[in-house]
């Protein structure tokens, strides 16, 4: 767990990295919230609230007395809300950083172009 | 949202009163560890029985008159050895017990009654063995051989009764000292103990000095002589009351190490 | 729906002159986990004992389970405080405690106790007085699960404990806590480990509480900004300082308040070099407060 960022975000997130990667699989149940605790030794209000968050946002939904369950479409929803945000969370730093070391827009993608062949 | 539980609380809850349960749970607390109150008492006890045993063995065998050695017996404070060790144990409860005690949740009220229970249990059955080992050296004849502890000081004179009711008193008077002055500390500490030791010395000059200055030292005398045993029993009981009422209001303020 | 377990206003204790518990206010709601936080001679624990009724407050008022708690049986048989420095009987051994406890915690769970003893490995027939520190601390953890209390205090409980007992203590207390919710205080000076236990945190410094916020509030709610100390000056103009260092040219401060998504990329901008602040560092910040204000003084000097 990262200590400078709410737990509550950083659980959400890593059951959407989950999902995204097919970890869990749409209309899969997740873990309850108990055994999230246990697992990232967190309070389960904090694990009920990261959960919590994911049923607002309708990528999980609970039955009752069953447990929770990812929505149909959640994948899809995880994949465009990500793209979205890809821009500020990702590009804007890397230019950022490019423009301190003289790297033109070119140039880095260029640079993309060729760390993706290497790998 | 936030329910006020104030209310409910209160009604839930209803006012204090005495619950017999809550008591008896320090009474097994302070017996928890028997060897405090039951087993050391007698080790102390047997210790003193063997070195009178002893020296009876080693004056019989020196050939002295056994008549008059029963005599020198009678002078024996060996009988009276556990007495110091209770003091400690009075002051122990307190000290450590009752800090204890308030930690699992007890009042302080019912510590204080549940330590006086056990008071009053040990000092019944150290005053029923006792009386009865006095009469059991008498029929002995010294436990075959000459030998007194029991029946020394103010024992075996008066029957089984007194011999009960006086060590009754003295071990519930030793017990509640230890215990009360304790209490003193565990509410004021030190400067507690030092007003408490002060002024106890200053009582006693003072009363030394108006008994002198009032030339009544002859009449205090003469009461103290006409002070039949069991008057002067009743004295030690009314002592070990007040030791314990004095113990029981320091109590109800005082606050764990 | 929650309801309250202690609440207490203007609650003070004080030694002489010396204020330990000085005028707080705060309440304690029922089935959180709450870290009360500071370091030595803070006040944690005189507020713990005035909390359990072993000590009298010389001002304020304290309800704990709707009434005072000292001297009053019903409120203290909810209670469970096993101090730090807890005195035992005489001639104690681990075995007397766990006979007697069951006497005291109606919800005591005889099975739940022996699998702890089991875990932390502690020898029962050993004086207490011989007892190592960790051994000590186990049987307080012990004693403070088992019992169930439904207001249970954790006074420094991993003292002297090696990090597999520590890491027993938090499985324990989260399983048990799951299935059996309670109200449960852990106080100690320690944070970064326990960190995460925690719902709510109540820091208290010099008698005074600093700090009394949710758990996840207060994570990420500081942040330290690095950089060349004029540009760092400028970028924290007009916010609350709560930290400073400095080294020539360079600058490290810190802030209470979070910095949006625009602000994170204005400071990249300006060169800027942002660092998160865990629970234990904005502690040492806020309780560091004369020492950073002497700095603070320093510089502007």
């Amino acid at each position: 767990m990262d200590e400078s960022r709410p737990i509550f975000l950083q659980i959400a997130e890593q059951i959407e990295n989950d999902i995204i990667d097919g970890v869990i699989a749409e209309g899969a149940q997740i873990p309850s919230t108990n055994e999230f605790a246990a697992f990232y030794r967190i309070n389960p209000a904090t694990a009920l609230k990261g959960v919590t968050r994911l049923v607002d946002d309708g990528i999980v939904v609970k039955r009752r007395g069953i447990g929770m369950f990812v929505t149909e479409g959640a994948r899809d929803r995880l994949v465009e809300r990500r793209r979205a945000d890809f821009s500020a969370e990702y590009l804007r730093p890397l230019i950022i950083e490019a423009e301190k070391l003289g790297i033109t827009i070119d140039d880095l993608a260029a640079l993309i172009r060729a760390e993706r062949i290497a790998s | 949202m936030t329910v006020v539980a104030t209310a409910t609380a209160e009604r839930e809850l209803g006012p204090p009163r005495l619950r017999v349960g809550e008591v008896w749970r320090i009474v097994r607390l302070l017996a928890v560890n028997p060897t405090i109150f039951f087993g050391v008492p007698w080790m102390i006890l047997g210790g003193a029985w063997a070195v009178t045993m002893v020296i009876a063995l080693i004056m019989s065998g020196a050939g002295a008159p056994m008549d008059e050695a029963r005599e020198g017996f009678r002078y024996s404070w060996a009988v009276l050895s556990p007495q110091w060790y209770l003091v400690v144990v009075g002051v122990q409860a307190v000290a450590y017990t009752f800090s204890f005690a308030l930690g699992f949740g007890s009042t302080r009220r019912d510590f204080w009654l549940g330590m006086s229970v056990i008071f009053v249990l040990v000092s019944a059955e150290m005053a029923v063995a006792i009386a009865t080992l006095v009469q059991l050296e008498q029929l002995t004849n010294g436990w075959w051989i000459g030998a007194g502890m029991f029946d020394a000081l103010w024992y075996g004179q008066l029957g089984w009764g007194f011999d009960f009711f006086s060590t009754f008193v003295l071990q519930l008077l030793v017990l509640f000292i230890g215990a009360s002055a304790t209490t003193i500390y565990m509410r004021w500490r030190v400067r507690g103990m030092m007003v408490l030791l002060f002024s106890t010395v200053a009582l006693v000059l003072i009363l030394i000095a108006t008994l002198t200055f009032t030339e009544s030292w002859p009449a205090v005398w003469t009461w103290l002589v006409g002070l039949t045993p069991i008057g002067l029993t009743l004295l030690g009981l009314a002592a070990a009351a007040v030791a314990a009422v004095a113990g029981f209001l320091v109590i109800r303020r005082a606050t764990p190490r | 729906m929650t309801s309250t377990v202690v609440r207490a206003s203007g609650l003070t204790k004080r030694y002489g002159s010396f204020a330990a518990v000085d005028r707080v206010d705060f309440a304690l709601e029922e089935h959180r986990i709450y870290g009360l936080l500071g370091r030595n001679g803070a006040g944690k624990t005189t507020l713990m004992q005035l909390l359990t009724g072993q000590l009298f407050p010389n001002e304020g008022e304290l309800e704990v389970f709707g009434r005072t708690p000292a001297e009053h049986a019903d409120v203290l048989r909810r209670l469970c405080f096993i101090a730090e420095s807890q005195r035992y009987p005489e001639d104690f051994t681990p075995k007397h405690v766990f006979t007697s406890a069951p006497w005291f915690f109606e919800n005591w769970d005889a099975e739940f106790a022996e699998r702890l003893i089991a875990d932390f490995r502690l020898p029962l027939k050993r004086p207490i007085k011989k007892l190592s520190r960790g051994q000590l601390s186990a049987v307080g953890v012990i004693v403070g699960l088992a019992s169930r209390a439904p207001l249970t205090f954790f006074d420094e409980p991993y003292l002297g404990l090696d990090a597999v007992a520590r890491h027993i203590f938090y499985d324990r207390l989260l399983e048990d806590y799951a299935e059996r919710p309670r109200t449960i205080v852990l106080s100690t000076h320690l944070i970064d480990e326990v960190a995460n236990l925690l719902e709510h945190v109540i820091l208290i410094d010099q008698g005074r509480i600093l700090l009394d916020r949710d758990a996840e509030e207060v994570r990420g709610q500081a942040t330290t900004i690095a950089g060349a100390r004029s540009v760092v000056e400028e970028f924290v103009q007009g916010r609350p300082i709560i930290g400073r260092e400095g080294l020539g040219g360079l600058a490290s401060v810190t802030i209470d308040g979070r910095l949006d998504r625009e602000e994170r990329v204005r400071a990249a901008e300006l060169g800027l070099e942002l660092a998160p602040v865990s629970l234990q560092q904005l502690i040492v910040h806020l309780t560091g407060a004369d020492l950073a204000g002497a700095t603070e003084k320093e510089v502007a000097a």
